[in-house]
């Protein structure tokens, strides 16, 4: 499923990169907006196939950040 | 008493007394069996079903309910079709509303089938409004249909506001709330919105003013009813529903719950319950939910939860303007409005946040509970996406709405306070409380990028720019502890512990101020 920033703003961190298995609530990337760094969480467990945005990339609210398997 | 008690003696009104009984039974058919079917396979209640949903058991009391289409054959009656809603009093927790139900067996829930005229009874909307009592609308309905041309012979001016106009008028008396419960269009799609509260059922219930058909003739594409007005469209993208519900159920306890919380009308108190919470209760927690890291995002619904009435927090419209949360909740028994800006949707209130927020305040204001505000506001959200959705003129509407508001309101501000969005968490006038945690922070503006505004020319003309910078910021961060405004305006900052203890006290102190602004408000309510 692919996995979508809530906010807009810039990327800070990828925290799990690709074949990392995630549970459900795990912190995927760290998206900075409005000076808050806002934790985009996985919403079912899986493992990351895809990570589609990098280190400073920004992103609007919508952006595809990852895609877990 | 004997086993044989006589036969009653006949006093020759049988007939009548039978025909009533014959007209009541063929109208509790609702559009016939199969019509009935058809609902059921659809995945949906039934009106009648839905009503027992609702209603406190043995509650129901039906009115207009012999209205319909009858065929007769030589004066006598051979059918009777029921008019497309079921309307009736009924009592929610123990407390008098009147619901209009749609029945969608009947002509899919579209008007007519009774033509009225000279004589017609008060409708659902009017006895709402004249009985001061709140309004549910149980909507199934597919609005006009052009099948209405054939049967009068002419078309005729769309004056629906006609009988639009009670709708209009109840917003700013009693409580209003639509559950859209089946594919909703045309007016009854609009008067899913004339509401204080609204929700839908996941893949059962769409809104739009015409479907796909419409859509297809005007616009020449094709797409799906749930494509077009499902709920992922509107109680995450367009708004226009506050909540989703997974289940009929669901929705019609949401309908309860919502109305639980609120008074059966603007001059009446909202009604307090008990929920055996301790008022002085203190929350360790609260210490871990805000870290020390002012960067590091937490979620408001968490820091409410600890604070309100255990169990008592009632989001609304969780799914849209995430930037903000609001819900109504509970302190000591006693009802409030609740928003909170939520850092784990980036806390800046942006358009939808706004208009959220703006709703919040106003329903606090016309029904006459506290408003409680946990503010960590960043500011309006900046940007080329917030400029094309309007953020001042939404920044506009919620400063005066915040101005224009009456009912008490406390605010604590939790972490940041910027900017004219931090303004929006203070009202100038009347019973209005601020508390601030040491954790907050507040200014104008953020002093990065405020920095450089402010001494671009120091900055800039310094040998070293990027240190001259960063001195700056360091002195105008060292000024930024909240002890100093203390110090010099008063402002109390208080333990986040006692933040629950504190608010109770305010609730309770709120009672009397709240009973002298009974009745409407200056500022209608708009949804």
């Amino acid at each position: 499923m692919e996995v979508r920033s809530v906010v807009q703003g810039r990327v800070v961190d990828i925290v799990a990169a690709i074949g990392t298995s995630v549970e459900a609530g795990d912190d995927l990337v760290i998206v900075e907006s409005m000076k808050m760094e806002v934790p985009i969480q996985a919403p079912q467990d899986g493992s990351v196939t895809e990570v589609r945005v990098g280190i400073g990339d920004a992103v609007e609210e919508g952006t595809v950040l990852v895609v877990l398997g | 008493m004997s086993a044989e008690s006589p036969a009653p003696r006949p006093t020759g009104w049988e007939p009548e007394l039978a025909e009533l009984e014959l007209r009541t039974r063929l109208v509790q058919q609702m559009g016939g069996p199969e019509g009935v079917a058809r609902q059921h396979s659809n995945g949906k209640l039934t009106v009648r079903e839905r009503l027992d949903l609702l209603a406190d058991a043995g509650t129901l009391r039906e009115f207009m309910s012999l209205m319909g289409s009858a065929s007769y054959v030589d004066g006598e009656l051979r059918s009777l079709t029921p008019k497309a809603s079921v309307d009736a009093f009924c009592q929610v927790e123990g407390r008098k509303i009147v619901v209009a139900g749609g029945d969608f067996t009947v002509r899919g829930g579209s008007g007519g089938g009774g033509h009225g005229g000279l004589g017609m009874e008060l409708s659902a909307s009017r006895r709402a409004l004249e009985w001061r009592v709140p309004y549910v609308r149980l909507l199934d309905a597919a609005g006009g249909s052009v099948r209405s041309f054939e049967e009068i012979g002419r078309t005729y001016l769309p004056d629906g506001n006609s009988f639009t106009l009670p709708d209009v008028r109840l917003l700013r008396a009693v409580p209003v709330v639509s559950a859209v419960l089946g594919s909703v269009a045309g007016l009854p799609a609009v008067n899913a919105c004339v509401a204080h509260f609204n929700v839908m059922v996941k893949g059962t219930s769409q809104l739009f003013p015409g479907g796909p058909p419409v859509v297809k003739a005007a616009l020449g594409y094709d797409v799906t009813k749930e494509e077009l007005g499902g709920s992922e469209m509107h109680t995450t993208v367009s708004g226009v529903v506050d909540n989703l519900a997974e289940t009929e159920q669901e929705a019609i306890a949401m309908v309860r719950r919502f109305l639980s919380y609120l008074p059966s009308s603007v001059w009446e108190m909202a009604p307090r319950a008990q929920t055996g919470d301790d008022p002085a209760r203190r929350e360790e927690r609260l210490l871990r939910i805000k870290s020390k890291d002012p960067r590091r995002a937490y979620d408001a619904r968490q820091l409410v939860e600890c604070i309100v009435d255990r169990g008592s927090f009632f989001e609304i419209a969780p799914r849209y303007g995430r930037a903000r949360t609001t819900g109504l909740a509970r302190l000591n028994g006693y009802p409030v409005g609740v928003m909170a800006n939520n850092p784990m949707f980036g806390a800046a209130t942006d358009v939808a946040a706004g208009e959220k927020v703006a709703r919040m305040i106003q329903l606090c204001d016309t029904f006459h509970i506290p408003v409680i505000d946990f503010a960590d506001e960043p500011g309006f959200m900046v940007g080329i996406e917030s400029e094309k959705k309007g953020i001042e003129r939404a920044g506009a509407r919620l400063v005066i709405t915040t101005c224009d508001s009456q009912m008490p309101w406390a605010t604590v501000v939790v972490g940041q306070l910027y900017g004219v969005a931090g303004q929006c968490h203070h009202r100038p006038t009347g019973m209005f409380q601020r508390y601030a945690w040491p954790s907050a922070n507040w200014g104008s503006m953020h002093v990065e990028g405020g920095a450089f505004a402010a001494y671009r020319r120091e900055i800039e003309s310094a040998p070293d720019p990027e240190a001259k910078q960063r001195e700056i910021e360091k002195r105008l961060k060292d000024l930024a502890s909240p002890f100093r405004t203390a110090e010099a305006t008063g402002q109390d900052i208080i333990d986040p512990r006692e933040t629950r203890r504190l608010l109770c006290e305010f609730v309770e102190e709120a009672q009397p101020i709240l009973r002298s602004q009974l009745g409407p408000t200056a500022v209608p309510y708009r949804p």
